[in-house]
Formats: C-alpha cells, sequence, structure tokens
C-alpha cells in the first residue's frame, strides 16, 4: 500500500531541490548506480502505508548499517552490463532495431556479465549478508536467478582468461536472448540493494535513527530529538502525539523557526514512511493513510486566485481526503493568512475545532491568531505549544526550542522600528 | 532634477521592454524608422520633469491626432539616407572627387558595390528632401505648437544648395562630379542642417505614430499642473494594456493625499494601483493616457511596491525585502520630493496582525507629508477603521457582488471601506466544516 500526498507536500518538503540547493533525496542519494538511483526517486515519491513493509525495509537497512558494508559490485562491470543489455541483441535481428555493438563491446559486455554474476554469487555467500533474517526474501531471489543452470558455465569462469571466440558468441546469445529477463531482474535487485547500501551509509555518517512503525490509527507520534537534516546546526525538538492530544495549534514569530520546525516534523513522518532512517534520536508512529502538508502555498496571482481562496481550496482538498475515512498527517502552516484578522480568527477556530472531531488523524495547525489558540482551549484534544522569542535590548533572540503554551511575541513591527522607517518619516523634511 | 523611478517600479509597471508582452512601450511602439523608435525609446527612458515643457509635447501629439496626417516618407529611402550620410567622405573637396573616380572605375573592373550605393544613397536623399519640402509646404497653414519647428525646417530646406539638389532629376545619370560635390558638401558643410532634417523625419514618425495609438484608442492627453498644486484627478482611468477596461476616478490633493484601498484579493486592487502608476507616468512623458481625462501636478519621483514577488519560503527575508523597500520610499519622501507613492498589500509577507500594526503606522506616517500623494491597498480591512480619524485619507474599495455562491467583480471602485467579509463565506460555500463533520 502506498501513503497517499500529492505534489505540493513534496514541494513543501523540498524532497527534490529546486533550482537552488539540494533536497531531501538528494542527502539520501549517495547510489552509485543510475539504476539505484531511479529506484531511491521511485521510493521518495511513493512512501509506504504498512505497517509490515515498513519495518522490514527499515531493519533491512539498519543491518547494513550495522554492517557498514561497502557496495559490492565494481562500477564499471554495472555499467558495461548496462549498456550491454540495452542492446537488442540477435533476437530483433530482423527488425528494425539493429545491433549497435561492435564486437570488442560484445566481448566487454559479455565479461561484465559474468563477473556481474560471480560476484552476486559471493555476495550472498557472505555470512553477514546470511545473517540478515530481513533481507532473506531477497538474498533468496538472487540465490534463484544465478542458480539456474543456464548460468552454471557462468559462475565456472576463472579469473580473465581470454574467451575464445565461440564461447563469446554463445554467452552473448545466452545473456542477450535466452536469459535477458532474468539478469533484468537481478539488476532491478542489485539496484535495490545499492539505494539501501547508500541509505545505510547515510544513516551511519550522518546518525540517523531507525524509526518504528506501529499500527495503523493509533494516532501515535513520539518523536525525540527531531531536527532538519539539511541544517548545519540543528535545533532539536521533541514532539509527543497521543491519541488524547492529536491536534497541535502552534504559535511563535516570525522568524521564530516555527516553518522549520514543521518541516523537519513531516520530513520526518515522511521519511520515516519509506522505511528510511529519519533526523532524530527516537521515533514512533503510527501508520498513515496519508500526508499532506501546506507551508508555502503559491497564490497563483496569474490565473487570478487570491491567496486566500488558493487556502480554502486546500483545505478543501484536505476535508474531501478526511471525508473518505483516511487517518491522515495533516499540516497548516499559517493557516489563512491571505485574508483580515476577523475573517482568519472565525476561519481557524471552525476549521480546526472540526479537525479535533476526526480522531483517526493528526493535525499540526501553526498561526499567528492567539486570540483563536484562546478560544480553541476549551478543547481537550489540542496541544499548545509555541516557539518562543527573547527580547535582547531591541534584537530579537530566538532559541528555536518548543515550549507548551501559547505566545503573541510578534516583531514585525520591531523590525520596522529598527529600520528606523518612522523616524525618518517624523523628522523627514514635510512640504505641503 | 529629473524624473526619479527605479527598476523595480518600471517593472512592475511594465512599462519598457520592446519584446515584453504586454509592455507599455510595445502598445505604443508603432514607428517606422529606427531613428523613430531610438527616440521612443529615449522618451520612454527619460520622462519630462516640468509642467510647460509637458504640455508642449501633449500639445503636439494632440495636434497631430487632430491633423491625421500620413507618415510621408518611404522608410526604406530613409534608412538609405542615413546609411549614406553615415558614411564618411573627405573634408577634401578634390580628395572626394578623386575618391569618386576610383571608385566608379573600380566599379567597372570589378564587383565593387560602393559607387552604386553612393549613387542610390545620393538619390534616396533627394527623394526624402524632396517629401520632406512638399510635406512642409503643405501644412503651411497655422501649425499650433509645431508652427516652430516646422519653419526651422523650412529653413534649412531653403539652403540654395539644398534647394540645388532638390531640382535634380533622379532619372538622368548623375555626373560623377555632381556627386562628389554633394557627397562633400553633405557629409561636411551641410552635415548639421542634413542631422536636423533627418531628427525631423524622426519627429515626425513619433508624433505620428503616437497620436495614430491615441486616436484608435480613445486616449486622452492630461494636463500638467505646477508640482505646488499637489493634484492628481482623473476620471475613467483605466489600465493601456486591457482591452475595454473598466475606467474608474481619481481625486487626491494636498488635503486628501492618501487613497486608502481596501477590497478582496481578486477584486482588483492591485491593476487600478498600476493604471494610476502608468497613467501618471504617461502623463509625465506628454503622452496620452488611458482617461477620459487628467490633471495632475508634476512630481519628481514614482514609487511602487505592487508585485514583490510572493516567495514566502524566504520568510523573514520576505518581509524584510518589504521594509527595506518602504524604508527607501521613506527615505525618498523625507528628502522633501515631491513623489507618489503606491503600495499594494502592504507587508503581506508576515502574519495578519504585523501587517495590521506595520500598515496602520507607516500610512499614518506617510500621510503627513502632504507634499506626496500615497496609495495602500491592504486586505486587512481593520486598518480602515483605525484610520478614520485622519481627514486627509480617502477611503475608497473595490466590491465584490455575490452572485449566490460566485464572487463577481465589478471593478468600479466605491466610497468606503469595503464590508465584503467573503471569508467565512467562501468556507461555508465549499462545504468544508460539512465534509470534515461527517
Amino acid at each position: 500500500m502506498v501513503l497517499h500526498t500529492d505534489e505540493q507536500t513534496i514541494d513543501d518538503l523540498g524532497i527534490f531541490g529546486q533550482r537552488n540547493g539540494s533536497g531531501i533525496y538528494d542527502l539520501y542519494n549517495r547510489t552509485h548506480t543510475r539504476g539505484g538511483e531511479a529506484v531511491l526517486k521511485e521510493l521518495f515519491l511513493h512512501p509506504l502505508s504498512d505497517k509490515a513493509a515498513i519495518n522490514r525495509r527499515s531493519s533491512i537497512i539498519e543491518y547494513f548499517a550495522h554492517l557498514k558494508m561497502a557496495f559490492p559490485f565494481p562500477a564499471d562491470v554495472i555499467d558495461m552490463t548496462e549498456k550491454y543489455l540495452r542492446d537488442p541483441g540477435e533476437r530483433t535481428k530482423h527488425s528494425r532495431h539493429q545491433s549497435t555493438l561492435g564486437e570488442k563491446e560484445i566481448q566487454h559486455g559479455v565479461l561484465a556479465v559474468i563477473a556481474l554474476i560471480q560476484h552476486s554469487r559471493e555476495f550472498i555467500e557472505t555470512k553477514a549478508v546470511k545473517g540478515i533474517a530481513a533481507y532473506a526474501q531477497e538474498r533468496e531471489a538472487i540465490s534463484l536467478l544465478i542458480a539456474d543452470p543456464a548460468f552454471e558455465p557462468a559462475l565456472r569462469e576463472k579469473g580473465k582468461g581470454k574467451l575464445s571466440y565461440s564461447a563469446i558468441a554463445a554467452y552473448d546469445t545466452l545473456f542477450r536472448v535466452r536469459e535477458r529477463p532474468k539478469l533484468e531482474q537481478l539488476l532491478g535487485q542489485i539496484y535495490y540493494l545499492d539505494v539501501y547500501l547508500s541509505v545505510a551509509k547515510v544513516a551511519v555518517d550522518m546518525k540517523l535513527i531507525f524509526p518504528k512503525a506501529l499500527e495503523k490509527e493509533g494516532c501515535v507520534l513520539q518523536l525525540e530529538g527531531v531536527y532538519h537534516p539539511e541544517l548545519k546546526n540543528p535545533v532539536s525538538n521533541t514532539l509527543l502525539m497521543a491519541p488524547g492530544q492529536h491536534v497541535i495549534f502552534l504559535t511563535g514569530a516570525n522568524m521564530a523557526g516555527k516553518s522549520t520546525f514543521l518541516r523537519s516534523v513531516s520530513t520526518a513522518v515522511y521519511v520515516a514512511h519509506m522505511g528510511f532512517p529519519v533526523a532524530a534520536t527516537s521515533m514512533e508512529f503510527s501508520v498513515m493513510d496519508g500526508i499532506y502538508t501546506t507551508i508555502n502555498l503559491p497564490d497563483n496571482l496569474g490565473i487570478g486566485a487570491s491567496h486566500f481562496y488558493a487556502e480554502v481550496l486546500r483545505v478543501k482538498k484536505v476535508a474531501a481526503e478526511l471525508n473518505r475515512g483516511l487517518s491522515l498527517f495533516i499540516l497548516f502552516d499559517e493557516l489563512f493568512r491571505g485574508t483580515n484578522v476577523k475573517d482568519a480568527h472565525e476561519a481557524t477556530v471552525a476549521i480546526t475545532n472540526a479537525f479535533a472531531g476526526k480522531k483517526t488523524s493528526i493535525f499540526i495547525i501553526s498561526s499567528h491568531i492567539v486570540e483563536a489558540g484562546v478560544q480553541l482551549q476549551q478543547r481537550g484534544n489540542i496541544g499548545f505549544y509555541y516557539l518562543p522569542t527573547r527580547m535582547n535590548g531591541h534584537q530579537p533572540e530566538y532559541t528555536y526550542t518548543l515550549k507548551q503554551g501559547i505566545t503573541d511575541d510578534r516583531h514585525g513591527m520591531i523590525i520596522i522600528r529598527n529600520e528606523g522607517i518612522l523616524d525618518i518619516l517624523k523628522n523627514g523634511q514635510k512640504i505641503s | 532634477m529629473s524624473f526619479s523611478i527605479d527598476t523595480q517600479t518600471l517593472e512592475e509597471l511594465n512599462l519598457l521592454g520592446k519584446f515584453r508582452q504586454g509592455s507599455v512601450y510595445s502598445l505604443f511602439n508603432q514607428v517606422r524608422t529606427r531613428g523613430g523608435e531610438q527616440l521612443l525609446d529615449s522618451m520612454f527612458r527619460t520622462p519630462l520633469d516640468n509642467a510647460p515643457a509637458i504640455n508642449e509635447r501633449s500639445g503636439i501629439f494632440q495636434f497631430f491626432q487632430q491633423a491625421k496626417l500620413d507618415f510621408p516618407f518611404d522608410v526604406q529611402e530613409v534608412s538609405l539616407m542615413r546609411e549614406y550620410l553615415d558614411t564618411g567622405a573627405g573634408d577634401n573637396a578634390l580628395m572626394t572627387l578623386a575618391g569618386t573616380v576610383i571608385k566608379k572605375i573600380l566599379s567597372g573592373l570589378t564587383r565593387d558595390e560602393r559607387y552604386k550605393k553612393n549613387v542610390q544613397g545620393l538619390q534616396a536623399t533627394i527623394v526624402t528632401l524632396n517629401k520632406c519640402y512638399s510635406f512642409v509646404e503643405r501644412v503651411q497653414s497655422p501649425m499650433g505648437p509645431y508652427a516652430a519647428r516646422i519653419e526651422a525646417v523650412r529653413k534649412l530646406l531653403s539652403d540654395h544648395r539644398l534647394e540645388r539638389l532638390r531640382n535634380i532629376d533622379i532619372y538622368k545619370a548623375l555626373p560623377v562630379q555632381t556627386l562628389a560635390f554633394y557627397d562633400h558638401v553633405l557629409k561636411g558643410r551641410l552635415q548639421e542642417e542634413m542631422e536636423g532634417i533627418l531628427s525631423f523625419i524622426y519627429e515626425l514618425d513619433v508624433n505620428i505614430a503616437v497620436s495614430d495609438v491615441a486616436r484608435s484608442k480613445g486616449w486622452t492627453y492630461a494636463y500638467a499642473l505646477p508640482p505646488e498644486k499637489n493634484i492628481l484627478m482623473a476620471k475613467g482611468l483605466y489600465h493601456p494594456g486591457i482591452k475595454g477596461g473598466v475606467g474608474n476616478a481619481i481625486s487626491l490633493h494636498r488635503d486628501s493625499n492618501v487613497l486608502f484601498l481596501t477590497g478582496a484579493n481578486m477584486a482588483g486592487k492591485s491593476t487600478w494601483m498600476k493604471s494610476v502608476g502608468i497613467g501618471m507616468y504617461l502623463a509625465h512623458m506628454g503622452f496620452p493616457v488611458a482617461a477620459a481625462n487628467m490633471d495632475f501636478s508634476v512630481r519628481e519621483g514614482l514609487y511602487s511596491s505592487i508585485n514583490v514577488a510572493d516567495n514566502i519560503s524566504l520568510g523573514y527575508s520576505h518581509f524584510y525585502a518589504e521594509v527595506v523597500r518602504v524604508k527607501q520610499a521613506a527615505l525618498a519622501a523625507a528628502s522633501g520630493k515631491r513623489l507618489l507613492l503606491m503600495f499594494d498589500e502592504l507587508f503581506k509577507g508576515t502574519n495578519v496582525k504585523d501587517a495590521y500594526d506595520g500598515t496602520l503606522a507607516v500610512t499614518e506616517a506617510f500621510s503627513e507629508y502632504r507634499g506626496c500623494l500615497f496609495i495602500v491597498s491592504t486586505h486587512i480591512i481593520e486598518v480602515g477603521a483605525a484610520l478614520k480619524s485622519h481627514p486627509n485619507i480617502h477611503c475608497v474599495y473595490m466590491p465584490t457582488v455575490m452572485d449566490g455562491v460566485h464572487p463577481r467583480y465589478t471593478y468600479k471602485l466605491e466610497e468606503g471601506i469595503t464590508a465584503d467579509r467573503q471569508g467565512m463565506m467562501i468556507i461555508q460555500n465549499e462545504g468544508i466544516l460539512e465534509l470534515i463533520g461527517e
């Protein structure tokens, strides 16, 4: 089962880097092969929504991280094999696609495939790999593929000894015509292995931890020491959500780090659903059916739609998903910023109250409308947090550490004052 | 002293740019000659800064608009003439003669084009001069604001050498001697005169092109008043880039120097601001404006903050960019200049409450500058209520009419502050609460 999500969420979290800077995907991408890269991208596009699958993938990666194993295939072997297998070979001799490989290339290709098969055997026979229970399924698949009697001669081939012309011709027919599907499957397994090993390496290098997935609809999200993996000197926070408190109402000043905090939490949830390690000290979460965030909603002024309307449509989309009875992770940053204060207040209260009634989903809502928070405090299952600002003389200072409660810290005016705009105007030369 | 405007404002109003879609420049760029285009370019780049000059130029355009003149010259010939005059010749008459003879011989022997070019250039010059002469003669009747210019050109053309040149029959063979003589005279002693005639042609091109645009679109000319009056009055002003745009009136003056604009986001606030900005800019160029009528005091500059790229991901820095922009405007206003300042959705990069405080404080502070004119828009209608005590702040709004469930926009300004509270209405119409509640 695949986790429901959408482009807005993927953009918000910066999964794939935009023109400037890299994305989360690039952080995890240390793959050696192009195929592995494609598989990783695919995994990032379609996180899982199944507890067993998540935990299985996560434990595979955890084992590999433990082993600190390097990718067991030389880069040139994979490259050559890919190039060789991409070519149609003799099967389509009579079609329009002519074989474009020369004798020499065919020879290299055959040798590469032989090396690939031998390396594969070596890999699955490794004691450490045999010990990974979660990987048994994949190991079994690889071993079945290469145990095929057709590959017997290839496994027997020794060293870099030159092959005769007739041997190469025979292997060529075997690899590219008769057993091509098996070899492609083998490559597919290797790509996955590449992803696992690369993510495992990232986990070790960045000291990421492996989260534990719990049953669905439990509404649990226990995140300790979570931070944003892209930050250099991050401040970590702890967020605990449980069935009794499945809505979080977050307040704080402009630069206090709300968006960053929201991004780190939702990135952790997203990545955890892929079975990948996350940037935190510990994490347990109920598996969700979907994840929808709204952090940077673009207001399409070009087509004449207002920001407020864009927000309303976004809320509507989320509401429709909730209405299908799914349990979702939902996040809104600065809900209803595109309208006047009164409307924003009423709408925030109404929507948050409605969300609080959906007991199988998790909601995080940030807002500047402190009054809305005060009004919402009557409801039991909403947690209130804020990111504080300390005033150091006239310069605001930010701790980035989450605290319980509501704050009305606002610093827009302080910044305006610090820039001296009002003073300039006050003392300016007024002509009439 | 010059009219000050910065890149951001030029961009926001989409004023310049030959190849930019819908730029104001491209609306007027119907000139035929290269030189005309250069002239139009420089007019766009340097608006005028005093009332007499503005009124003089707009008077000329008006004259052309009424006279309905056609551009009498052949574009190809004008550019040939330009080229001919630009190819230098010797200062010495004898040298020029010798050079011409050599070119002629060379053209007979090899495929040398220079001699032919020379002949064609002179022929084009003769034709153009003749056309210019007949044009000047034709519009001999009182020419209003343009009479002096015409008189000057006539004087240039009456030079006896030019007169003789005009009378050469181009369909007869040109003796080498004549060719060399004019080569020498036109590029040497008569250089200034020829430049004068060419720039007259370019002016004519621009005047005819601009007045044609105005005539076909039914635009009018703004009347410039001295800066001290601090007036901006217009009726039926609309965005020139919008076909059949809805016109609105504006009336700002010393005792009502701030226009406070509210309305829903799609109601047309930004477009209205751009209309005013473009109108003012064109008016300062003496160009026709998209309005029924318009009177304005000459300003020393124009500042706008309309399309601050809505890059929310930058969070603070977006807000900060707005603050810096306002600071620039504040410094300009505080230096005692008479400006037109326009702020659309001031401080939209921040939360509603900060935006409320900021808009209120900044608007109040700016309103003290009676020598400047301001237009401020916001969707935070609460600011309007707090500003009501200032008699010099004039509140208008762009209304939204609810057609059953769908909002409709009239784009017609109304007095006061909008009471539109479609926020909750839209949420209810979309049935969101029911969707979640079920």
